[in-house]
């Protein structure tokens, strides 16, 4: 038995066993501050759909997204050590991800401060979808500023309420509250005359 | 002024709520997800292969740096304060102590010389 754990590869994905057992997300938690691997890949997985929509939410291309929430497992198996066990892990884990984007959008602006100006990419699976108002909605959105682009979707599409966002991007609850209020006005604004032509 | 006064058609709301989800809609398919949690997992070996670069080493020590230098502030802060007071207090004695020079003097006549004088103050007397 000692052996077989001792040839698996690191991060090898979890056994089937592991979850048919039940094993709750606060196990797994101990389990990989004490130093299993396993358990740590099973936080992976229950978490990665959650840490990609955060990242999502904050940078502009699903591919920045993808390094994001790399970025943030990273951070996160690092400072494991530090996590207090007695809270939510989703919640710690999320305000990681959101850091780590922030730092790739600040990253990317040093980048790109020559370049073209900036879009938000439209999902890269289906591009026959797109309609005028997804385009103009796209087009808008580019117009706000990262952190109220960042709060309308966390609030609107993922459904995080005002506290979570604020703790998530380090801003005040009500600070979240106004973005997010000064969000929806800048869109409607700016889609208003796509469907005054519809 | 009247605009802000319209009541906001929430039905455009939703419109755009719409279209936010399918802008941000997560990648479906199983795949997709399998995949992303290999790079992940492909990462975190590759960062754990790596973690113990300098700066993390660096970053490791920082909070006991901190703290160290925190102590080692405070302890100056003491040591300086102390002397100071002291300082102060042997500047305060000196002001309430008197200087040797400012004591008054005693003076006394060697008997000899006072002699003297009165042998030369009866010689001048006399008539």
């Amino acid at each position: 038995m000692t052996a077989a754990i001792a040839f698996r590869p690191v991060f090898s994905p979890p056994m089937a066993s592991d979850t048919a057992k039940g094993t709750s997300e606060r196990e797994y938690v101990i389990a990989a501050q004490k130093g299993s691997d396993a358990a740590f890949a099973e936080l992976v997985r229950l978490h990665q759909r959650r840490a990609y929509s955060v990242a999502r939410a904050i940078v502009l291309s699903h591919e920045d997204a993808e390094d994001a929430v790399q970025d943030g497992f990273l951070h996160a198996y690092r400072a494991l050590d530090r996590f207090r066990s007695d809270q939510p892990f989703g919640a710690w884990l999320n305000r990681i991800v959101a850091n780590a984007a922030l730092d790739l959008v600040r990253r990317r602006k040093v980048r790109d401060a020559d370049e073209l100006p900036e879009t938000v990419a439209l999902p890269f699976r289906d591009p026959g979808e797109s309609d005028e108002l997804r385009r103009r909605l796209a087009e808008a959105l580019t117009r706000l500023t990262d952190r109220q682009r960042a709060v309308i979707v966390l609030h609107d599409v993922e459904g995080y309420t005002h506290g979570e966002i604020g703790s998530m991007l380090g801003i005040p609850e009500g600070t979240a509250r106004s973005d997010l209020h000064h969000a929806r006005a800048a869109l409607r604004r700016l889609l208003n005359d796509v469907r005054s032509d519809r | 002024m009247t605009d802000h006064l319209k009541l906001h058609d929430y039905r455009e709301d939703d419109d755009t709520t719409r279209a936010l989800r399918k802008v941000y809609a997560a990648p479906e398919g199983e795949t997709y997800w399998r995949t992303l949690e290999a790079r992940i997992l492909s990462g975190l070996a590759l960062g754990a292969s790596v973690r113990l670069r300098w700066w993390d080493e660096l970053d490791r020590w920082m909070r006991p740096a901190l703290v160290a230098a925190a102590v080692v502030l405070l302890a100056a802060g003491v040591a300086m304060f102390r002397a100071h007071q002291v300082e102060q207090e042997v500047a305060y004695e000196a002001m309430l102590t008197p200087a040797p020079s400012a004591l008054p003097v005693e003076t006394a006549v060697r008997p000899v010389l006072q002699e003297q004088r009165e042998t030369t103050f009866r010689y001048l007397m006399t008539p």
